[in-house]
């Protein structure tokens, strides 16, 4: 597997949108690469730091090392594109977690209300930094962008999971 | 159910099988729900497949549809047709095409990933089945089967299980009829943990001593209100009622005080309590991993568990509740009975009398309760040790359909849980009333010598009834030092079991002025190395010497000391006489861990701890950035699917791997062990677990890692050992042949019959199939 050539001009790469949310590169050497994807290799630890363009078949086209460091625009035109590409609702308040085992939680996101199953209280993930992650039955990531921020009624179920 | 968790606040869309409506002759194939809209907010949606049309509520984004009478978009699908499903970044979608035009595109999340894949295979099904008319399938009403989207599951990889050749310890295990002075003694023990908080404790003693004083105070000053207010009162002189306020603020004041007081003792005694406790437990957990490696063979991970998990707990249930009660209680048992002299030596020595009986109860009981609570820890840790068999070995065990019999197994050791109480509560139960009966009588015998004592004058109804109060008093602390009793021999149990693991040294011993090794080059010589486990030599003399970036493949047979060898080299043990040296310096001259760190293990069951790909790849270099994780990723092959995962490097892996194959959590191992950089590597079988096909992948990286590198490679399939520099061939615990592959074969000695015996087997197997 030869590594993937780096985006050592990355000014010299052109990504182009096309409808349907599409995005197309144009490499260095002037080839075109249909319907590519764009993948944070660290989204949690690192959301600036590496990037991979990758091939709709999976494979790696090229590797950002970087992204908070590239030169505007582009910099500004690729967190545009990850962001439409990524899903990460952020739970901006707890209605109810219920006793039940599973336990269901009643929340509303960002991205509207929503109601789902945590297995395992494994899968509330407190981070350093204050923030927390909650992974549903169904393998969906939600963030809490600051636990000290929620209102008094969702830090006090939440609390109440971590016994 | 993947449909379970997106139950909505929103009413639900009605399913989309009510609302359709269906040309002349046209099939509903499948259905399935898609939940986000084009800006990733949730909804909720509908997508129907029929053997002409793609129909679904509001897509993300769309060309071409016609709208049909029911309000769905519907396309008409012919053999141009193209259904796309891509999950990436924990976003799902689905993308109709036309001869490579975009018709339209839905979203979902992984909670709908399992439908939309079945209506993806539906859909691939009606194109093959359009090409080939002369297919006669009948279509399934509810669509095709479920396609398997979830990730094959490898057999769980329990914990690298112990060598069951170093089984036995330094220690002699369990003996419930120890010493009777050992309990004392591991409490005193218990007590040095307090040191660093002795501040905290002493304010404890001295809140309860000052608690205890406070709590004498009351009967004193019942007395005078009997002798010089009611009874005067009653016999008719003329006593001013202040004089009773007077009396009951003095109780009031006593009894407010002695309330504050032990307030603030328990809280300052349970701060204490939890900081003993758990200095203890990660004390005893530090030195348990200082421990070698025959320990953890010897010991059962339920009873390690139960040990550091609930030994502590009964400890720190002692200290807080028990042993400073026990104290106050001994001090208030005491002053109570110099009160008691005081005001009136000869009522106090009746009132004494069966307390000496007490005394040689307790004295008596104590032993039998100790054994017993020992009995009922080893029978916990005995639950414990099932559980910890069970839980992962989970997949064994329905695999043999053994789940009667493990329960059995599990109601068994619950029995002995059972009887080992049953046997402490049959003693406590006859000995705890037992007291209360003696306290009763103590009563009456102070109550008859009372009377009669009123009766001769020589003693007031106000002094009888502070004698009363202070006898009742005496004979609940009594009491409650007896029920302290039971309570000291679990804890003083306990802290024995605790004190095991503090007491156990390590085998394999730190040289006391350890030479700190750095990097080293990686020459490694056996010299007359013997290595004997109890009674049974498992080396018989080994002499050999690997230059520094040599690979050595070990052969022989199951049993023959290749992985003592690698062990040795790990320096896991030490040979019981010969040297192991590591550019020319005896390995036991070396610090231990800075040794370790020049080395690299990758074992047959590569074990993943419960964090993201990140941590487990970066476990021996925690400070590793992502730069580092990702090249050593990439070197062993891991990068690709790390980047399909959910969030990439950040994704959780469960304890035992969870969702990924053997031959990904072998790559992610790889991974490990290349980003230490060591100069030597250890291969344990690194391929035996995987097919003939993940080996391929899986042998390009481990050709990148053992690179520069002194590697000692174990295998069975001797094909993996093609690049070995050299073989040692074992037999029974010595070297019988050493050479290239090609030298070893030409000597058609041990290894060409292993190597034919391999090959013809594996010619046997393909002619077979």
């Amino acid at each position: 597997m030869p590594p993937p050539s780096r985006l050592a001009e990355p000014a010299a790469w052109q990504f182009i949108p096309r409808p349907h949310g599409r995005l197309d590169v144009v490499d260095a050497s002037g080839n075109l690469h249909l319907d590519i994807d764009l993948l944070r290799a660290f989204p949690i630890s690192a959301p600036l730091g590496p990037v991979a363009v990758v091939a709709p078949d999976g494979s790696e086209l090229a590797w950002i090392d970087t992204i908070g460091n590239l030169p505007e625009p582009l910099r500004g035109e690729l967190l545009r594109q990850l962001s439409s590409r990524e899903f990460l609702p952020v739970i901006d308040r707890i209605e109810a977690i219920s006793d039940s085992d599973p336990a269901e939680w009643t929340v509303l996101t960002d991205r509207g209300p929503r109601r789902f199953q945590v297995a395992t209280p494994d899968d509330v993930e407190r981070l350093a930094d204050g923030s927390a992650f909650v992974v549903d039955g169904s393998g969906v990531r939600y963030r809490i962008a600051a636990i000290a921020a929620l209102d008094f009624h969702s830090r006090r179920l939440l609390d109440r999971t971590m016994e | 159910m993947a449909g379970g968790s997106a139950a909505h606040r929103r009413p639900p869309a009605a399913p989309i099988a009510e609302r359709i409506e269906l040309l002349p002759g046209e099939r509903l194939v499948a259905t399935a729900r898609f939940d986000l809209d084009r800006d990733l907010h949730f909804t909720e949606g509908w997508l129907a497949l029929t053997d002409r049309r793609l129909l679904g509520d509001n897509p993300a984004s769309a060309d071409g549809a016609t709208e049909s009478p029911d309000g769905l978009h519907a396309w008409l699908l012919d053999e141009a047709s193209c259904l796309d499903v891509r999950v990436r970044g924990g976003v799902g979608r689905i993308e109709l095409s036309c001869a490579g035009q975009v018709l339209a595109r839905w979203l979902f999340t992984p909670a709908q990933a399992k439908p939309i894949h079945v209506l993806e295979d539906a859909f691939d099904q009606r194109n093959t089945r359009r090409r080939a008319p002369a297919s006669h399938g009948e279509p399934l009403p509810g669509g095709p089967p479920l396609s398997d989207t979830i990730p094959a599951e490898d057999a769980p990889s329990a914990p690298p299980a112990p060598h069951p050749r170093f089984a036995g310890a330094e220690i002699d295990d369990e003996d419930p009829v120890g010493d009777a002075q050992a309990s004392w003694r591991s409490l005193l023990r218990i007590l040095a943990f307090a040191r660093p908080n002795a501040g905290m404790a002493l304010l404890g003693f001295g809140l309860s001593l000052a608690g205890t004083v406070a709590a004498l105070v009351p009967p004193y000053l019942t007395m005078p209100l009997v002798d010089r207010v009611l009874i005067p009162r009653q016999a008719g002189e003329d006593v001013p009622f202040a004089l009773v306020w007077w009396y009951l603020g003095g109780l009031v004041a006593a009894a407010l005080v002695a309330w504050l007081l032990s307030w603030a003792q328990t809280w300052v005694l349970a701060w204490v309590s939890e900081r003993v406790s758990a200095d203890l437990r990660v004390r005893t957990y530090s030195h348990m991993q200082a421990l070698s490696l025959d320990f953890f063979a010897a010991k059962r991970t339920g009873d390690l568990m139960s040990r550091i998990s609930n030994d502590t707990d009964q400890i720190n249930n002692f200290l807080s509740l028990n042993l400073i009660g026990f104290l106050s209680d001994t001090m208030l048992v005491l002053l109570t009975a110099a009160v008691l002299a005081w005001m009136n030596p000869l009522l106090a020595l009746v009132t004494l009398a069966p307390f000496p009986l007490v005394v040689w109860l307790v004295y008596a009981v104590r032993e039998r309760l100790r054994r017993g609570f020992s009995r009922s820890n080893i029978a916990w840790a005995e639950v414990s040790s099932v559980l910890a068999d069970t839980i992962p070995g989970i997949r064994v065990v329905k695999a043999f359909a053994q789940e009667t019999r493990e329960t059995d197994r599990f109601r068994r050791a619950n029995d002995h849980v059972l009887e080992a109480n049953d046997r402490v509560n049959t003693v406590w139960a006859f000995f705890g009333p037992l007291v209360s009966l003696f306290s009763e009588i103590g009563l009456l015998v102070v109550w008859a010598a009372g009377a009669w004592m009123v009766f001769q004058g020589s003693v007031t109804v106000g002094g009888l009834t502070a004698f009363l109060a202070y006898i009742a008093r005496f004979y609940g602390r009594v009491e409650s030092m007896v029920r302290m009793v039971p309570a000291a021999q679990r804890a003083s149990s306990s802290a024995q079991r605790l004190f095991e693991i503090l007491d156990c040294r390590p085998t394999v011993a730190e040289d006391p002025h350890p030479i700190r090794p750095g990097r080293v080059r990686g020459r490694i010589e056996f010299a007359g190395v013997h290595f004997r486990y109890g009674t049974r030599e498992i080396l018989h003399g080994i002499d050999l010497v690997i230059e520094p970036g040599e690979m050595i493949g070990l052969v022989g047979a199951s049993g023959s000391g290749k992985s003592t060898l690698a062990n040795l080299v790990c320096r896991f043990f030490d040979p019981s006489s010969g040297t192991v040296s590591v550019d020319g310096t005896d390995l036991r001259r070396l610090a231990v861990t800075d040794y370790r760190r020049n080395l690299g293990c990758v074992l047959q069951e590569p074990l993943l701890f419960f964090g993201s790909v990140a941590e487990n790849i970066a476990y021996g270099c925690p400070d590793a950035g992502p730069e580092r994780v990702v090249s050593a990723a990439r070197a062993a092959g891991a990068h690709g699917f790390i980047l399909g995962l959910p969030n990439a490097y950040d994704s959780r892996i469960g304890e035992r791997g969870g969702s990924l194959s053997g031959g990904e959590r072998q790559r992610i191992s790889i991974a490990r062990a290349l980003l230490v950089d060591p100069a030597i590597l250890i291969l344990d079988e690194a391929t035996s677990s995987v097919d003939a096909e993940t080996e391929v992948a899986i042998q390009s990286a481990i050709d990148r890692l053992v690179t520069g590198r002194t590697t000692i490679a174990i295998a069975h399939r001797l094909s993996t050992l093609r690049r070995a520099n050299r073989l040692v061939v074992l037999d029974a615990g010595r070297i019988v042949e050493i050479g290239t592959h090609d030298d070893l074969l030409a000597r058609d000695g041990a290894y060409a019959r292993l190597y034919h015996a391999q090959t013809k087997a594996s010619e046997d197997t393909t002619a077979a199939s």
